[in-house]
C-alpha cells in the first residue's frame, strides 16, 4: 500500500475549476513568463543548443516530451515530468538546474496542469537548420601540437659554439641567447657533484667520494662520476620512486579499515630492479600494459621467475571499498581510476575526462573511453605465485615425464565413474575433452585436464586421476595455481561444484569486484568459499547473497594454494540445490602396478620438495569482450558497443592487450616517447619543457623548447628507448653544469624582464630535496642507513595522531634505517614526515609532485623524534672519527653540505660551542648536527 | 623571555633575514604592524577578499560521524509510531538496497518529540539542552538533505570533499584556499578530533591537489594537540641559541649559495613554527576561562565523553577568537561506534546525544553572549542519516536519501525549517538538497562564491561543488 501525499489529497480539494478564458489568462501570466524566463534559453525552437531534445514552447512539444520521454500528463500533476523536475524532489531531474523555482511557482505549474495545461492556439515553432557545435576529433587531432609526429629537428644556429657539451645544450643556448641573456658559469665541483648525487640516486656523496672528485682533474671526472651512479644499486632506488608516484603505488585499499594489498612490494622491486637494469622504456611500458601476454618474458636476474608480467601489478593499485551497494558503479569508478593513469602516465593524455561525455577539449570520445574498458572487462586480477627459481615449471616438466612412462605401465586404464545424467540442462561444464574446455586459463603449474583416460597422479593416497575432471594434484599436491572460467552472466541463485578438493577455494568474481574476501558484507557465498571434502567427490554450493546478482557478469576462481589439490568434475547452475545421485562411485583407487607405485612415490617427493610459494598482484587475460558505452558514465543507461582497441586519434585499431602495449610503444605514437623524456626533464630540471607532465592536451601547457623536446624523443627511440642514456646527456651537459647563480653580468632588471621564471635555463634551479631524500639524507650521515634492498616493506611508525578504523602495527622511528622507498604505503596511515613534505597521497597519477614551503616543515625539522634521535647518532660519529673541534666542523660540513665551512661561519660556530659550557660534547654536539640538518641548505639544493 | 642576540630592528623582509637582529621568540611591535605587507608577498595563507560581503567569518562544523538518525532526533515522523513493526516493503513500498541488506519492520522511534521555542521545531527528548528555547530558536534545519553514497567512505568523502574520492581538498582547505587566514601562528584549518577519525582516514582533512597550507591539522584536546609542537631542548633559551645560530648561518648563505626565494620563504617558516610553539600551548591553556563557562560547556559533566566533547567545543571557540577560519570537530569514541548504531539503537543514540548535546547548546549560548554568534556559522551534519524501518531488530541502516542538518549563527535564519522528507522520513521529497548546496550556501555565508572559487588541476578548473551546488536561499538571515 502507498500512501497518498496529504498535500496531493489537499491541492485537489482546493483547486479552483476555471473556464477556458480564465485559464488561458492564467497561463499567460503565471506560466508561459517562467517558461520563456527560466527554460527557454535551452528548450526552445531558437535555443542556442536544445537540451534533453525538449522544446517547450509549444503544448505539442510537451506532450511529445524529450529524452524521458513526455514532459506533461494534462490533468494529472503526479505523473508528469515538468512537475517532478521543478519540485527537486528527483536527483537526476531537477529543473531549472541553475536554482529551484519558487514553491509558489510551482504551485501555480502544479494547478496549469490539473486544468489540463491549455495553451492557446498557436503555430508550433520547429528548430530551425542550425547546426549545433559538435565533438569533431579529427579537427581537435590536426589542431593540437601533441599529436604531430615527432621530429628530429637539427640543431639551431648559436654563437658560442664552444658551450655546448651534449646535444640539448645547443637547444637552451639557442634560447638563451635569442633573449639576449647568458648562460650561468658553470657550478663549483662539489656543487655540481651533490646536485647529481641527489638527482641520480637520491644520496649525498661521501665525504671520500666527495675528495676522490674533487682531485680528479681529469676531462674524464664528471662522465666518470655519473657512469658510477647509473651503475649504483641506488639509481634504481631513486627513479622507482619516481614511477610509484604516477602509479599510485599503495600497500593498502584505503576505505574504511584499510585492507592491504598483499605482494605490492613485489611491484615496487620489479620497477628498482628495471630502472637499474635500464630495460628499453619501450619494453617497460609493454609489460605495464601486457606483460602477462609477453611470450618470451623477461626473467629474474638470479631468482629466474617471470619478470615481465610483475609490471602488470600497476593496474591494481587503486583503492577499493568492501561492501558496495552498487557493484556494476564500483567497477565502472575503479575503471575510472585505471585509465586515469593507464593514460597519464603513458600518453600524458587525459583519457578519463571521456567518460561521462567526449573530452571538453582534446581529440578524445566516450567511445575511445570505453574501448579501454573493454580491456579491463576482458582481464582479471590474479595474485600471481612467483616461480621462484623456475622449479614449479621444472618440476612439473619433470613430473611430466615420470608419468608418460607410468602411464605405459597402467594395463587397465581405469574406467571412470559412471559419466553424470546431464539431462536435465543445468550442467554448465563437465570438463570432459582432452584439453581445457574452451575459455578457461590457468595460472601456475598445478591445474591441468586430466583427459578421457585415467592416468597416475603424484599423491600416494590418491594414485590414479578421475577421466573429465581438471585436476590441481596430478603433479604433486605443493604445485600451486589458479584456475579461471570464462566469464558468464549470473543467471541462477545457486552454483554447484562437484569436486574432491583438500584445502582449495573458489571465489565468484562478481563484476571484477575484489574485497569479498576481507568482509564478504553483500557478498556471502561468493568468496573464498572453502572446497574440502574428506576425500571424496561431493557437491559443493555457492548461494549466498548470489540471488542479489542475477544478470551480472561474472567469472569462477579456483585456486590451489599448495597446500592440497581440487579436483573439478562438474559444475551446474541452478535455482535448488542438486539431486544427490547415487552410484558415484570412485573407480580410480584400482590398485597401481608395483613400479607405478615408484615412480608414483618418486613424484611426490620431488613435488614436496617445492618451496613455499610468494605472490605477486598482477593481471591476467580473461574472457575477451566488447563495452557499452555508459551514456554519461551511467552503468545502468547503455550506449554503442565498442571493441577493444587504441584511441581513435592513435589510429583506432582494434586488437588484444598486447597489441594495444604494441601500438602504445611503436615509435610513429607521438606522445609515448615525448611524455618519458619530459618526465626525465623534469626531475633534473625541477620543471618539464612541457610543465604539465601529466597533461599534454589542450589544457595543459605547450613546450618551452619544442624542438629540443622532439630531439630528445628520436633520441630516446634512437638509442633503444634507454632511460639511463637520456639522463647520461642531460647531467653532463652545460645546461645542468651551470651555476644557480645566473652570470655576473646580468642585471636582476635584466633577468626580471626577459626571463623571470628561468624558463630559458641560463641558470640552473635551486631544487628543494623530497621527502624521501631528506630522510634518507638524514639516515646516510648519522650512520645508520642499512643499504639492503628489496623485500617486504617496514611498516610506518605511527604516532599518537594517527588514528582510526584498520590500524597496522606500528613501525620503529626510524624505519629499521632502510631507504624511504622501502617504507610501507598504507593509504589511511601515511607517515606524516612524507606527508609534510609532498611525499603525493596515492590516489591518482602525480607526475609532479607540489613543493609546499611551509611552518609544519620547520617543526618537522626542528622537534621530530627521527630528526633528534639521528642527530645523536650522527653527533656521535662526529665525535667518534674527529680528533679535534675544527676537523669535526670540517667534516660535518662535508657531510652536510659537501663543502668546508667559510671563516665566517667557523666563528659564528665557534662562538655557539663556547657559549655550550653547561653542556656536554656530546650534547652540544648534537645541537650543531640537529642546527645543520635545519640549515636550507641542507634541503635546498643550488 | 631573553634572547641575547635580540636587537630591535625593523621589520622589512629583507633586513629581517640579513640582520641576525630579529631573534626567535620575540615579538616586536614592527613586526605585528608589517603582518599584512609581509604576509602578502608569498604566505599562500595571507588574507583574501571575499568576492561579495560575507555574513560568516569562521565555520564550525561539528561532524557527526555515523549517521545520525533524523527520525530520533528532529524529523518527528508520526507515522512510524502508527505503522510500527510493519513489513516496510508493504506499507513504504519498494525499497534501494541497504548497506547491510538485513531489512527489518518499520521502527517507531523511541524518543518522544516536542515543538520547541518560538519557532516550533520539533525536537525529541535526545536533545535537552538543544530543546531550550534560546538555542533552538538560533538553528535553522534543512530536512531535506541527501548524499550520493550508502557506504561511510564515499559519504565522508563526499561530506567533506564534494568528491567520493581519495585525495580531493576538504571544505576546510577550499576555505583557507579561498579566504587565507587571520592567524599566522595557528594553521587556518583545525580539526579538533574527540577521537574518532572517520572511515577515509585524514584524507578527510586533506588539501588534495591544493597546496598542502591548506590542509587540516588535526589537534587532540590534550596537553600536546600535535605532533612536534614541543620543543626538545632542555631549555628554551638552548632552542633560541641554536636557533640564532640557523638564521644567522642560513642568512650567511642566501645570496651567495642559494639565491632563491622559496629558501628565504623557508626562513620565515622557522619563526612562524617557532611562534606557534607557544600559540598551541596558550590555546590549549584554560586558566582564563572562567568556572561558570567550564561547566556549562560540561567540563565537569558525569559523563567523560561529555567533558570531552565539551572541551572541544570551548577549544572551537577559542579557535575562532584567534582567527582560525575553519574548525571541525569528530565525536568521541566509546559510545557503540560512533552514531552508527546498526544494532542497539537506544543505547548508542542516547550515549552520542549525551555527548554532544550539553556542549553544542552551550557553544551556540557562548558565542551568542560574546557577541560571535552573527559571525560564525556551525554546522552540525553527519554523512547521512538512517533508515525509518529496522536494520535487524534494534538498529537502522544507513539513509542517504533523506536526512537532516542544521546550521546556526554566520548569517542563517535562526528558527527556519525547510526541505521534507516523505511521510515515513525515508527520502526528501520537498526542496531536495544535497551535499553540494551545503558547500555552496557555506562558501556564500563566508563570501565566497562556489562557482567562482577555482584550482586548475588535471586539466580541469577544479571546485569544491564540482559542477553542481545551489545556495540554500530559504536559510539565510
Amino acid at each position: 500500500m502507498r500512501l497518498l501525499s496529504p498535500i496531493l489529497i489537499l491541492l485537489a480539494a482546493l483547486l479552483p475549476r476555471m473556464e477556458a478564458n480564465e485559464s488561458l489568462e492564467f497561463f499567460e501570466k503565471e506560466i508561459r513568463p517562467v517558461l520563456a524566463e527560466k527554460c527557454y534559453s535551452c528548450h526552445a525552437a531558437d535555443a542556442k543548443k536544445l537540451k534533453g531534445g525538449l522544446q517547450l514552447d509549444h503544448r505539442e512539444h510537451l506532450l511529445a516530451g524529450g529524452e524521458t520521454g513526455p514532459a506533461i500528463t494534462p490533468g494529472d500533476v503526479e505523473a508528469s515530468l515538468l512537475i517532478e523536475s521543478i519540485r527537486y524532489g528527483n536527483e537526476d531531474l531537477q529543473m531549472p538546474p541553475k536554482e529551484k523555482l519558487s514553491s509558489e511557482i510551482v504551485a501555480k505549474f502544479e494547478q496549469w496542469i490539473a486544468n489540463g495545461a491549455p495553451w492557446p492556439e498557436e503555430p508550433v515553432p520547429q528548430r530551425g537548420e542550425k547546426k549545433e557545435e559538435s565533438f569533431d576529433l579529427q579537427k581537435r587531432f590536426e589542431q593540437h601540437w601533441s599529436w604531430r609526429p615527432v621530429t628530429n629537428p637539427d640543431f639551431p644556429k648559436i654563437e658560442n659554439t664552444n658551450w655546448p657539451e651534449t646535444g640539448p645544450d645547443h637547444f637552451i643556448l639557442a634560447g638563451i641567447e635569442e633573449a639576449g641573456l647568458r648562460p650561468a658559469p658553470p657550478a663549483e665541483k662539489n656543487a655540481w657533484l651533490r646536485r647529481v648525487y641527489f638527482d641520480l640516486i637520491g644520496l649525498p656523496p661521501t665525504v671520500a667520494q666527495l675528495e676522490s672528485f674533487l682531485a680528479d682533474e681529469t676531462p674524464e671526472a664528471f662522465s666518470r662520476v655519473v657512469d658510477e651512479l647509473l651503475a649504483s644499486p641506488h639509481f634504481g632506488e631513486k627513479w622507482a620512486r619516481h614511477w610509484m608516484d604516477l602509479v599510485r603505488y599503495a600497500e593498502t585499499y584505503g576505505h574504511e579499515f584499510d585492507y592491504p594489498i598483499a605482494g605490492a612490494h613485489e611491484y615496487r622491486d620489479y620497477l628498482i630492479r628495471a630502472f637499474n637494469a635500464d630495460v628499453p622504456y619501450d619494453l617497460f611500458v609493454k609489460e605495464h600494459i601486457a606483460g602477462d601476454l609477453i611470450e618470451n618474458p623477461r626473467r629474474h636476474p638470479t631468482e629466474k621467475f617471470n619478470e615481465s608480467i610483475l609490471g602488470t601489478g600497476f593496474w591494481y593499485f587503486h583503492e577499493a571499498t568492501h561492501a558496495p551497494t552498487d557493484v556494476l558503479a564500483n567497477e565502472a569508478d575503479i575503471m575510472d581510476n585505471q585509465i586515469d593513469v593507464f593514460g597519464k602516465s603513458f600518453l600524458g593524455l587525459t583519457v578519463s575526462c571521456a567518460r561521462c561525455h567526449d573530452h571538453k577539449f582534446d581529440a578524445i570520445s566516450t567511445a575511445d573511453y570505453y574501448a579501454m574498458t573493454a580491456y579491463l572487462h576482458g582481464s582479471a586480477r590474479q595474485e600471481m605465485p612467483l616461480d621462484v627459481g623456475r622449479v614449479r615449471e621444472t618440476t612439473r616438466e619433470k613430473l611430466e615425464g615420470l608419468r608418460r612412462e607410468a602411464d605405459q605401465m597402467l594395463s587397465d586404464p581405469g574406467a571412470d565413474a559412471t559419466a553424470l545424467p546431464s539431462d536435465d540442462g543445468e550442467v554448465w561444464e563437465d570438463f570432459s575433452g582432452n584439453t581445457l574446455p574452451e575459455g578457461w586459463t590457468t595460472t601456475g603449474y598445478a591445474f591441468a585436464p586430466t583427459g578421457e583416460k585415467s592416468g597416475i597422479r603424484f599423491e600416494e593416497d590418491y594414485p590414479r586421476s578421475r577421466p573429465g575432471t581438471v585436476d590441481s594434484g596430478l603433479f604433486g599436491k605443493e604445485q600451486v595455481g589458479i584456475l579461471r572460467s570464462p566469464t558468464f552472466t549470473i543467471e541462477s541463485n545457486q552454483i554447484h561444484i562437484l569436486a574432491k578438493g583438500q584445502g582449495a577455494k573458489v571465489r565468484l568474481i562478481i563484476d571484477n569486484y575484489q574485497m569479498a574476501r576481507f568482509n564478504a558484507l553483500l557478498f556471502r557465498g561468493t568468496h573464498d568459499e572453502k572446497l574440502d571434502t574428506k576425500g571424496e567427490f561431493q557437491w559443493k554450493s555457492l548461494a549466498g547473497n548470489i540471488n542479489k546478482y542475477v544478470g551480472h557478469k561474472a567469472y569462477l576462481e579456483f585456486i590451489d594454494p599448495g597446500e592440497g589439490t581440487l579436483i573439478l568434475d562438474e559444475i551446474r547452475f541452478s535455482g535448488s540445490p542438486p539431486r544427490i545421485e547415487e552410484g558415484e562411485k570412485d573407480l580410480s583407487t584400482t590398485p597401481l602396478p608395483e613400479k607405478a607405485k615408484e615412480l608414483v612415490a618418486e613424484g611426490a617427493s620431488l613435488a614436496a620438495s617445492l618451496p613455499a610459494p610468494r605472490y605477486a598482484v598482477a593481471m591476467a587475460e580473461g574472457t575477451p569482450e566488447k563495452a557499452h558505452v555508459y551514456v554519461r558514465g551511467s552503468p545502468r543507461s547503455l550506449g554503442e558497443v565498442v571493441p577493444p582497441r587504441t584511441l581513435e586519434a592513435l589510429g583506432g585499431r582494434t586488437g588484444d592487450r598486447l597489441f594495444l602495449a604494441e601500438e602504445i610503444t611503436r615509435p610513429s605514437n607521438p606522445l609515448t616517447s615525448r611524455v618519458l623524456v619530459n618526465r626525465i626533464w623534469h626531475h633534473l630540471f625541477g620543471t618539464g619543457l612541457v610543465p604539465t607532465v601529466d597533461d599534454f592536451g589542450p589544457m595543459g601547457r605547450p613546450a618551452s623548447h619544442p624542438e629540443l623536446l622532439d630531439w630528445l624523443a628520436s633520441d630516446l627511440v634512437a638509442n633503444g628507448w634507454s632511460i639511463k642514456s637520456t639522463i647520461r646527456q642531460l647531467v653532463l651537459s652545460s645546461t645542468y653544469r651551470q651555476s644557480s647563480s645566473p652570470h655576473p653580468d646580468l642585471s636582476p632588471e635584466t633577468l626580471a624582464e626577459a626571463d623571470p621564471s628561468n624558463t630559458l635555463l641560463s641558470r640552473m634551479p635551486v631544487k628543494r630535496l623530497t621527502g624521501e631524500a631528506i630522510r634518507d639524507f638524514i639516515l646516510a650521515v648519522s650512520g645508520r642507513l642499512d643499504p639492503k634492498q628489496y623485500g617486504p616493506s617496514i611498516p610506518t611508525h605511527r604516532t599518537p595522531f594517527m588514528t582510526g578504523r584498520g590500524g597496522k602495527a606500528s613501525g620503529p622511528v626510524d624505519g629499521a634505517g632502510r631507504r624511504s622507498v622501502y617504507g610501507a604505503i598504507y593509504r589511511n596511515f601515511l607517515s606524516p614526515f612524507m606527508l609534510t613534505f609532498d611525499v603525493p597521497s596515492p590516489f591518482g597519477p602525480k607526475g609532479r609532485r607540489s613543493v609546499s614551503n611551509v611552518p609544519a616543515q620547520a617543526l618537522v625539522l626542528m622537534n621530530d623524534p627521527f630528526v633528534a634521535e639521528q642527530s645523536q647518532i650522527w653527533a656521535k660519529r662526529l665525535l667518534a672519527e674527529a680528533p679535534n673541534e675544527e676537523a669535526r666542523l670540517t667534516r660535518l660540513f662535508e657531510m652536510a653540505l659537501s663543502r668546508k665551512p667559510t671563516e665566517q661561519e667557523k666563528n659564528r660556530v665557534q662562538s655557539f660551542l663556547a657559549s655550550q659550557t653547561e653542556n656536554s660534547p656530546l650534547e652540544t654536539w648534537t645541537s650543531l648536527v640537529h642546527v645543520a640538518i635545519n640549515k636550507k641548505e641542507f634541503i635546498f639544493i643550488p | 623571555m631573553h634572547c641575547r642576540n635580540f636587537q630591535d630592528r625593523p621589520y622589512s623582509r629583507r633586513d629581517l633575514l640579513k640582520g641576525c637582529g630579529m631573534g626567535f621568540g620575540s615579538v616586536a611591535l614592527q613586526a605585528l604592524l608589517a603582518e599584512q605587507s609581509r604576509a602578502a608577498i608569498s604566505n599562500p595563507l595571507a588574507p583574501k577578499t571575499p568576492h561579495f560581503a560575507p555574513r560568516a567569518k569562521n565555520v564550525i562544523f561539528l561532524y557527526m560521524d555515523g549517521g545520525p538518525s533524523h527520525v530520533d532526533t528532529f524529523d518527528y515522523k508520526p507515522l512510524l509510531s502508527k505503522y510500527n513493526g510493519q513489513d516496510p516493503r508493504e506499507v513504504i513500498g519498494e525499497l534501494a538496497p541497504t548497506q547491510f541488506d538485513n531489512v527489518g519492520k518499520v521502527l517507531q522511534s523511541q524518543w518522544e518529540f516536542k515543538q520547541r521555542g518560538e519557532s516550533g521545531n520539533w525536537v525529541s527528548d535526545l536533545f535537552p539542552h538543544i530543546a531550550r528555547k534560546e538555542v533552538i530558536d538560533e538553528i535553522a534545519f534543512v530536512k531535506s538533505m541527501t548524499s550520493k553514497f550508502s557506504e561511510h567512505t564515499f559519504a565522508n568523502y563526499f561530506l567533506h570533499t564534494g568528491s567520493p574520492f581519495q585525495g580531493r581538498p576538504s571544505m576546510g582547505a577550499w576555505t583557507g584556499y579561498g579566504l587565507g587566514s587571520e592567524n599566522e601562528n595557528l594553521p587556518g584549518f583545525v580539526v579538533l578530533n574527540g577521537g574518532l577519525i572517520p572511515p577515509g582516514g585524514l584524507d578527510c582533512f586533506g588539501s588534495g591537489f591544493l597546496p598542502a597550507a591548506y590542509q587540516g591539522s588535526v589537534f587532540l584536546p590534550k596537553s600536546q594537540p600535535i605532533a612536534n609542537i614541543h620543543p626538545r631542548e632542555k631549555t628554551s633559551e638552548q632552542q633560541q641559541e641554536k636557533l640564532n645560530l640557523l638564521r644567522d648561518l642560513d642568512v650567511a648563505t642566501l645570496d651567495a649559495r642559494l639565491p632563491d626565494p622559496q629558501v628565504e620563504a623557508a626562513i620565515q617558516n622557522y619563526e612562524t613554527a617557532f611562534r606557534m610553539q607557544t600559540a598551541v600551548p596558550d590555546l590549549m591553556d584554560l586558566t582564563g576561562e572562567s568556572d561558570t563557562v567550564k561547566k556549562m560547556y560540561g567540563l565537569e559533566a558525569d559523563f567523560k565523553n561529555t567533558q570531552t566533547f565539551g572541551l572541544q567545543c570551548l577549544l572551537a571557540r577559542r579557535l575562532v577568537q584567534r582567527g582560525v577560519r575553519f574548525i571541525e570537530l569528530t565525536c568521541p569514541g566509546g559510545n557503540g561506534d560512533r552514531w552508527d548504531q546498526h544494532n542497539k539503537l537506544v543505547e548508542g543514540h542516547n550515549k552520542n546525544c549525551q555527548t554532544v548535546d550539553q556542549p553544542i547548546a552551550a557553544l551556540i549560548t557562548d558565542l551568542k553572549r560574546l557577541g560571535m554568534l552573527e559571525s560564525t556559522l556551525v554546522v552540525w551534519a553527519g554523512e547521512f542519516g538512517r533508515t525509518p524501518f529496522a536494520q535487524g531488530g534494534d538498529g537502522r541502516d544507513h539513509n542517504p536519501f533523506g536526512f537532516t542538518v542544521w546550521m546556526a549563527g554566520g548569517g542563517t535564519k535562526g528558527g527556519a525549517s525547510v526541505g521534507e522528507t516523505d511521510e515515513w522520513g525515508y527520502k526528501a521529497v520537498r526542496d531536495r538538497y544535497e551535499i553540494h548546496d551545503l558547500h555552496a550556501t557555506m562558501l556564500h555565508l563566508l563570501g565566497v562564491e562556489h562557482t567562482k572559487s577555482t584550482f586548475r588541476f588535471s586539466g580541469r578548473d577544479m571546485r569544491l561543488t564540482d559542477v553542481h551546488g545551489h545556495v540554500m536561499k530559504e536559510i539565510l538571515a
